[in-house]
């Protein structure tokens, strides 16, 4: 067995695996896509309770965080020598998307849109806090990937990376969708 | 698929690693079975107590009612009771059948049936069971809380599940519980899927796949789709009980906002109608195969089968509907759903139509596993039958919500499956522990268990159908159904009847483990049958097999009148011999 | 017909059965797993459809058995010792499982899926309008059913209505619509006489019609779990004679007038009729 097709194998063993697990992760985020879809066009109103200043700005800039990680992650990925600049960018946009969420909750107490009154407000924060805690999966993801990059690793393989960058731009394409739903359309 | 390359590790050998903590896709199989056992035990008893009730509501539960009621001298109290057949659907559906019928023979069988060493994530497949582990010990501790466990049904509907309706930690437990249960089984379906994609020894194609690894596998695919969904459902509920949102209150339960309780029913079903599937699919492979393997013939219409379990695999996504005609859907959702629902029997007519095919000119051995196969074709028969009832909208208006649908589903969910986990288990007892189990008791197991079950199940169908209805404490304080009782104790007594006759495989099962040590172990092949598992010594060795199979002929070749080797059927591993 | 049938063939059965909890009266064992008496003029649709499923059941059924015990007695090990190298991968065989697989489809299922639309069309979700039509909401609670009757103006939620608990009161052969919404969990309204049930789910208005033939008391049950006292929430459907049901209207009409309280918003559980 020559090392080419061992590699091979390996691509699509792991390609199989994480397409099953981003599947999986992706019907979680599907139903609750679904839920607003029949929320929605089952309430005679949209927002059936006036919400007034949902906060337009934050989740705008926190759009733009989580593109920019899938940007440096990419990089990482293709880039040698920046690897370790490339991760660090990567993490700390994770960590920084993250205090934008945090920021966010506490723009909607502020502005009087609390967790329990009615449909938008279930949705803006449910929805969001399954996204935050799934996005802290990806960054300890990432600090795994850290170690492994700074210890020099030999166990960190490109499978490894492509893993947890699929898991990685994942989220960032369902944030991208929950951003259009919330608080575009 | 290509060959890859899987070492040989040594094997364990403290009792840590052997036992608890390991990574054999064969023990963790074991554990599956033992953890399924249990709570087969435990839901069992809680299925006698429900019995009782519905048979002698207000007299003490026999022997161990004073026991665990006191305060009432042993009757059921009706808070208990909710919470018992709760607690039953919840305990048999998700920490009984699925830990035997997916955990233990998924682990068990599908590295050995398609000739790999080792499941392809095994750590992975360690931490499922952990996981499943952890989420059944929460379940069990929610029945110790003050307040009791859950108590909505194990659909646990909104708003009754809401902290309106369950005021107590049991439902935020259990949800928590289901939740775990859920992580478990996609992370055993992620591994299985994978396996099978790219473990198979080289020649074994898709077609030559036993048709018990089509089940599981196209299970593991049900499973890795429609848990996430019933995860999502579920974390939205707890985030309604625990931290205030809003998604499926309404009603009184809705103080400061309002959703939907409906949309609870469409996530849940959307998971659940698939979830009868992921039970029974592992049970139509294995039953499948078993008819072949005794009748010594090939399977009928092989490849038909394989087919029809994709199809019904597929079917099974958009049907789900049919559980909710009675909240009143728009008609042409009702209309589709009702339709879609109905194509399922066309599948379901040409598998029983290639079991009997199989069965038809064969040379029938009538051993332990082939009586359980047959029986599962006789119940599934009524199973599936009963279902045509349900489907149809205007029938489902008088019988939904009655002991109709719980007969049906017992049928299909509960007695098919059980008895293709026992045909299963009778199966492969010699390669998992290294010997049979007892045939006589075996069989006497088979009659005991099968004719009060069909006591109790067509019981069931017959007072739904003169409309008693379901989780009464005390039916009989309707006037409709005072007439019922006799018939209701006559379940009552299959039940226990049935519940007694599984102390006869409880027997057999522990003897054959722990009792038998001076008896020889079975050898390689006591069955007989030519798929790759019994190529290898009994009890499989730690790493299945020293060189990795090459397969080169389907897994029923049987009565090939050109054998020359004296035996009557071929191994995977041999040149299929052509006939003409 | 039926019944004299069975009657026969379950001699033996009712015979030793002879013990019966409710007044004294003896049930055969064909009675007593009858579903309970039809009051309603649809009831026959489901019946019919159930039992024309039953026979179509049977026969399949029937033919599974004959080649489950037919071919475990034909060809077991015993009488038949060797076996048919086939793998029924052949035209034949496969037109044959198709054949079975379409027969089914086409006998039970298309039959079935039919009748049963053409029924719910015409019948069942063909909601009755008109004046003549006795209109009622329901609401249901844990665990009780509250009913409201409109009263001589006509008007829901108004000071002459006529407000029930667990007592439905109709007048016999007059089309009862029913609208119905719960108050806290979901219940479903069911009546077994009827043959007809439907969900009240709090935030939604569910409806469903019937029309009695014949007069007399009979039950309303919850058909779905709602909490500890499930069983207990049984209601009662009181089909009077058109001249009883007025004089019942009458007097249940000045009674609510004079016992009004305008204070208590609680009573004002009522709603517009028709609204979403």
């Amino acid at each position: 067995m020559n090392s080419n097709r061992a590699h091979d194998m390996k691509l699509i063993q792991n390609s199989v695996a994480m397409t099953v697990t981003l599947i999986s992760f992706g019907m979680l985020f599907a139903t609750l896509f679904l839920g607003y879809f029949l929320l929605r066009f089952n309430s005679p109103t949209w927002p059936p309770v006036e919400i007034q200043n949902m906060p337009q700005l934050i989740p705008f800039l926190s759009t733009l965080v989580m593109a920019l990680s899938s940007v440096t992650y990419y990089l990482l990925e293709k880039n040698g020598p920046q690897r370790k600049l490339m991760w660090g960018l990567t993490f700390i946009l994770g960590l920084a998307f993250l205090a934008l969420q945090w920021s966010l909750w506490g723009a909607l107490k502020s502005s009087g849109i609390l967790v329990s009154n009615g449909m938008v407000p279930s949705i803006v924060y449910g929805f969001t806090w399954l996204h935050a805690a799934h996005i802290v999966l990806g960054l300890i993801a990432l600090l795994w990937i850290g170690c492994l990059i700074f210890m020099k690793s030999p166990s960190l393989t490109s499978f490894k990376l492509m893993n947890v960058g699929k898991f990685w731009h994942f989220l960032g394409v369902v944030w991208l969708l929950m951003y259009l739903m919330i608080f575009v359309l | 698929m290509a060959f890859v390359e899987q070492h040989i590790h040594d094997a364990p050998t403290s009792f840590w690693s052997k036992y608890l903590f390991s990574f054999d896709h064969k023990v963790i199989g074991k554990q599956f079975l033992w953890y399924g056992i249990f709570f087969l035990m435990v839901g069992g008893l809680m299925a006698m107590m429900i019995r009782w009730t519905l048979a002698y509501p207000g007299v003490p539960f026999p022997l161990i009612g004073n026991l665990l009621f006191p305060h009432t001298g042993g009757v059921v109290p009706p808070d208990t009771y909710a919470m018992l057949f709760t607690m039953h659907g919840t305990i048999m559906i998700f920490f009984a059948i699925t830990p035997i019928l997916i955990g233990a023979f998924g682990n068990f069988c599908i590295p050995l049936m398609i000739g790999a060493r080792d499941m392809i994530f095994p750590t992975l497949n360690m931490l499922s069971f952990w996981f499943s582990m952890a989420s059944g010990v929460l379940l069990l501790a929610s029945l110790c809380l003050p307040l009791g466990a859950a108590a909505g049904g194990w659909t646990s509907y909104p708003t009754l599940s809401t902290n309106l309706g369950q005021p107590g930690m049991g439902q935020t437990l259990w949800l928590l519980s289901l939740f775990l249960f859920g992580v478990s089984s996609t992370m055993g379906a992620v591994n299985y899927i994978t396996t099978v994609i790219t473990l198979r020894a080289p020649g074994m194609d898709y077609f030559k796949m036993p048709l018990t690894i089509w089940g599981i596998w196209l299970t593991s695919i049900l499973n890795a789709i429609f848990v996430p969904v019933l995860g999502a459902g579920l974390l939205l509920l707890t985030f309604d009980r625990v931290f205030g949102t809003t998604f499926f209150l309404a009603g009184a339960a809705a103080t400061s906002g309002r959703g939907d309780p409906v949309l609870f029913q469409h996530v849940f079903w959307i998971f659940g109608h698939p979830e009868v599937y992921i039970l029974i699919l592992p049970a139509w492979g294995i039953v499948s195969d078993l008819l072949s393997f005794f009748a010594r013939k090939p399977a009928f219409g092989y490849k038909m089968t394989a087919l029809s379990l994709t199809t019904i695999t597929v079917l099974s996504t958009v049907v789900y509907g049919h559980h909710m005609y009675t909240t009143q859907m728009s008609p042409l959702l009702t209309q589709s759903f009702m339709t879609l629902t109905m194509l399922i029997s066309i599948p379901s007519a040409i598998f029983f139509a290639n079991w009997l095919g199989t069965l038809w000119k064969g040379s029938i051995r009538f051993h332990s596993p082939m009586l359980f196969s047959l029986g599962v074709v006789f119940v599934f028969g009524l199973g599936g039958l009963t279902g045509l009832y349900l489907a149809s909208t205007s029938i489902d208006l008088y019988l939904h919500d009655t002991y109709f649908v719980v007969g049906h589903f017992h049928y299909t969910m509960a007695a098919s499956v059980l008895l293709g986990g026992f045909a299963g288990t009778y199966f492969w007892m010699p390669k998992m522990f290294g010997r049979a189990m007892n045939e006589t008791l075996a069989k006497w197991h088979f009659w005991l268990t099968m004719i009060p079950l069909n006591g109790i199940f067509t019981g069931m169908m017959v007072v739904g159908y003169a409309g008693m209805h379901r989780r009464l404490y005390n039916p009989f304080i309707y006037e409709f159904m005072n007439k019922l009782i006799p018939i209701n104790q006559f379940i009552t007594y299959s039940a226990i009847a049935m519940g007694l006759a599984q102390f006869v495989f409880l027997y057999n099962f522990f003897k054959t483990i722990f009792f038998s040590k001076n008896e020889p172990l079975a050898s390689d092949n006591p069955w007989e049958v030519g798929t790759l598992e019994w190529q290898i010594p009994s009890p499989a060795p730690h790493y299945n097999f020293k060189e990795i199979p090459h397969v080169k002929c389907g897994p029923h070749e049987f009565g090939n009148p050109n054998l020359k080797t004296g035996r009557d059927f071929q191994y995977q591993t041999e040149e299929l011999v052509e006939v003409k | 017909m039926n019944i004299s049938f069975s009657e026969r063939l379950f001699g033996l059965i009712a015979e030793v059965e002879t013990i019966s909890t409710s007044g004294n009266r003896v049930f055969t064992f064909w009675e007593r797993i009858s579903p309970p008496e039809d009051i309603s003029t649809s009831g026959h649709l489901i019946e019919w459809l159930f039992n024309y499923t039953t026979y179509v059941n049977l026969f399949w059924f029937a033919l599974v058995c004959i080649g489950l015990f037919g071919f475990s007695y034909l060809y077991s090990q015993k009488r038949h010792k060797i076996a048919l190298y086939t793998h029924g991968n052949e035209k034949k065989h496969l037109l044959i499982t198709a054949f079975i697989g379409l027969g089914v489809f086409l006998s039970v299922d298309m039959v079935i899926t039919k009748i049963s639309t053409r029924d719910m069309k015409e019948v069942f979700w063909n909601f009755p309008e008109g004046d003549d039509v006795l209109k009622v909401q329901v609401l249901a609670q844990q665990w009780a059913w509250n009913i409201r009757y409109a009263g001589k103006d006509g008007e829901f939620n108004t000071a002459d209505d006529v407000v029930q608990l667990n007592n439905l009161v109709v007048p016999v052969g007059r089309k009862v619509m029913i609208q119905m919404t719960s108050k806290d969990v979901i219940h479903s309204f069911y009546l077994p006489n009827a043959r007809i049930k439907a969900d009240a789910i709090p935030g939604r208005y569910a409806k469903l019609w019937f029309d009695t033939t014949k007069t007399g008391n009979y039950e309303i049950a919850c058909a779905e779990m709602c909490g500890t006292h499930h069983y207990l929430m049984k209601g009662q459907l009181t089909v009077l004679s058109q001249e009883d049901y007025d004089r019942w209207l009458q007097e249940s009409q000045e009674l609510a007038i004079a016992t009004n309280d305008t204070e208590d918003m609680d009573l004002r559980w009522g709603w517009k009729w028709g609204s979403r």
